[in-house]
């Protein structure tokens, strides 16, 4: 199978048909990889598409169906990635909520989404999903302070997958459903929402794939502090269609260990990523106003004569560029706001040419909750936390 | 008619003395298995010695240990150790030239079974031991979320962090009683309140028994299922944290008073 294959699969292909599609034609090649614990682990193309089989599988004996949505409070991890394609392989719909807002204003976006299937990263998310009202069933990955919570609709990740229910029968999943639903709330307390459609994301995404000549070869870093919108517009879309590894690391406060140990070749950020890489950059130098700072300036300007450049290359632009971990770096996006010039400049310097892509949300007003009401409260108001 | 459960750590008639000097006299208390203990009380009053006798560093002259149902006249620190009794220290002990990783790697030396030849040439036991140690000291390192700093040197951390890596390194050896000497000893409020929520979830994660030491009375009084209170060698007050704080021997020699 070549790497650069050409883009073909039915024009009304959603998500999942391309996951499925990439486990056919790739199937043991490397499609998720996630630090845990000091190590990466691997998730093949073929293990992707079983365990979003196995997870709707699920989904399905807990009643998820056509039409419902499951939402995700969660940092960017290979099991919200899975859940949520598990969601819409039975036609259903993921909304992401942004994990970095504040407590007020996720337990607001929670009331009024009210869904009654949820995905929580951890014991804050549980704690947070616990308290905004009964959920039919809340899916977590990180059991850490959980062991004593009773409430029947917990489920560990692990546990969704292991206990695998009968295949669902799948409904034809439509390009013309959202694929992803976000939410955010504005000043004046409005929510607004962004609907994602899977022939919408498809598009973008071979938008980017061609324009920016993606292929399997790419190494991609979702990293963390990305918006969601971002990431799956980004991120998500062309790792279907190109078939390449995505990496998650290990966690925020580690990012920049693991994207320098990982040396990707896509990166996506904002402006803000980009301004904490040359924060990262400009701690490392010198003081300015010395002569040592004073030389590496000039030898990074883009006006130094062109031996002063290529002498500046081994022990200065490389070792810079290692240290953001940006050294192999083929495609570094931007999405949003430009950089500013001081850090455009530097990127420029150290041989990263960062690429400007729009952010491409349609924010528009959310009057209408969620299509799936919360479960009837009988038998699950016992939220409380058991000690 | 329900039975108490047998307490992991009995202390009977301990008396411990450095040249005539009484450092504790006839004290005793018990600590229930999953219990946080914490002893309090005022510099000088032997809470320190209290925890060295506990783990084997000294030997009392008087009084007797019940560890996990076994009764010691005295106990060695290895033995302790071997055990399952780990503890941390007032002033920082860890190998400051050596990573997070490594250090907190050696508190699992005590269940290496592998020779040092099968060790030095990685052969038989030791491959599969080592990765066995690993994923353990990973484990701890992720609960005690010090990712971000697994390689770098102890000596250039910050001195919170390097009280995580001290517990980090105890915890790592599985203990059953966890001796923990002021582990917020020189800490700002917030990073007290981080210490805390990780003695607290290794106590109900790990099911691991904690004996601290304390100065600082709200944090122990919100930590603590029983507080022990030491004045002058003496035990003063033994409870709950509730019925600690309303005893009046401990009132007019500890809480009412300010050191």
């Amino acid at each position: 199978m070549s790497v650069t294959q050409p883009l073909a699969l039915n024009a009304d292909a959603t998500l999942v048909d391309w996951l499925r599609q990439q486990a056919r034609l790739r199937g043991s090649a490397v499609a998720l990889r996630h630090k845990q614990r000091g190590i990466w682990h691997e998730t093949t193309w073929s293990q992707a598409s079983a365990e979003v089989g196995r997870l709707a599988a699920r989904l399905a004996q807990q009643g998820f169906g056509a039409g419902e949505r499951l939402l995700v409070i969660s940092h960017p991890r290979p099991e919200a990635l899975l859940l949520s394609l598990a969601a819409q392989a039975l036609d259903g719909s993921a909304i992401l909520l942004d994990p970095l807002a504040s407590g007020a204003s996720l337990r607001h976006l929670l009331a009024h989404a009210a869904p009654a299937y949820v995905f929580a990263e951890g014991q804050v998310e549980v704690d947070l999903v616990l308290a905004t009202g009964a959920r039919r069933l809340i899916i977590y990955a990180d059991a850490r302070g959980l062991a004593h919570y009773r409430q029947p609709a917990l489920l560990a990740y692990q546990q969704a997958l292991a206990d695998e229910g009968p295949s669902p029968q799948a409904p034809r999943s439509s390009q013309q459903h959202a694929a992803f639903v976000f939410y955010r709330g504005t000043d004046s307390g409005a929510i607004e929402q962004q609907q994602l459609q899977h022939r919408e994301l498809l598009l973008a995404g071979k938008q980017l794939v061609l324009g920016e000549r993606l292929t399997a070869r790419e190494q991609a870093l979702a990293a963390r502090a990305l918006p969601t919108d971002a990431q799956i517009r980004y991120l998500l879309a062309p790792w279907l269609l190109a078939g390449f590894c995505l990496n998650f690391p290990e966690n925020l406060a580690t990012r920049d260990i693991d994207r320098r140990e990982l040396g990707p070749t896509l990166v996506a950020g904002t402006r803000e990523t980009y301004g904490r890489l040359a924060e990262l950059v400009f701690d490392r130098l010198p003081s300015p106003g010395s002569w040592l700072r004073r030389l590496i300036d000039y030898a990074l300007q883009p006006q130094a004569p062109a031996w002063v450049r290529w002498l500046s290359v081994y022990p200065l632009r490389r070792p810079l560029s290692d240290v953001l971990g940006l050294r192999r770096a083929r495609v570094p996006l931007l999405i949003g706001e430009p950089l500013p010039e001081p850090t455009r400049r530097l990127f420029v310097a150290i041989g990263v040419k960062v690429r400007a892509w729009p952010e491409g949300a349609h924010w528009q007003p959310s009057d209408v909750p969620s299509a799936t009401p919360s479960v009837s409260p009988v038998g699950l108001l016992s939220t409380g936390v058991v000690q | 008619m329900t039975t108490l459960p047998q307490p992991l750590l009995r202390l009977e008639h301990i008396s411990l003395s450095f040249k005539g000097v009484h450092a504790i006299s006839d004290i005793g208390f018990d600590v229930a298995p999953g219990e946080i203990c914490a002893l309090i009380g005022p510099n000088g009053a032997g809470k320190s010695s209290l925890l060295n006798v506990i783990n084997g560093v000294y030997q009392p002259q008087q009084g007797r240990i019940t560890f996990d149902g076994q009764v010691r006249r005295q106990m060695r620190p290895h033995d302790a150790a071997r055990r399952g009794i780990a503890r941390t220290f007032q002033n920082i002990a860890l190998f400051k030239g050596m990573s997070v990783l490594d250090n907190v790697l050696t508190g699992r030396t005590l269940s290496t079974r592998s020779s040092w030849l099968e060790q030095a040439l990685r052969i038989g036991r030791a491959p599969r031991e080592e990765d066995a140690q690993r994923r353990r000291a990973e484990e701890v390192i992720e609960f005690l979320r010090i990712q971000p700093w697994r390689h770098a040197l102890v000596g250039q951390l910050p001195y919170g962090l390097q009280k995580r890596v001290e517990l980090a390194r105890a915890l790592v050896a599985e203990p059953r009683l966890l001796l923990l000497d002021e582990p917020m000893a020189g800490m700002n409020a917030d990073e007290k309140l981080e210490m805390s929520q990780f003695i607290l979830d290794s106590n109900r994660e790990f099911a691991t028994t904690v004996v601290l030491i304390e100065h600082d009375i709200g944090v122990v009084m919100g930590l603590s299922h029983h507080v022990v209170v030491l004045d002058y060698g003496k035990k003063i007050g033994d409870g709950s944290p509730d019925e600690v704080r309303r005893n009046p021997e401990v009132i007019r020699a500890y809480l009412g008073t300010k050191h």
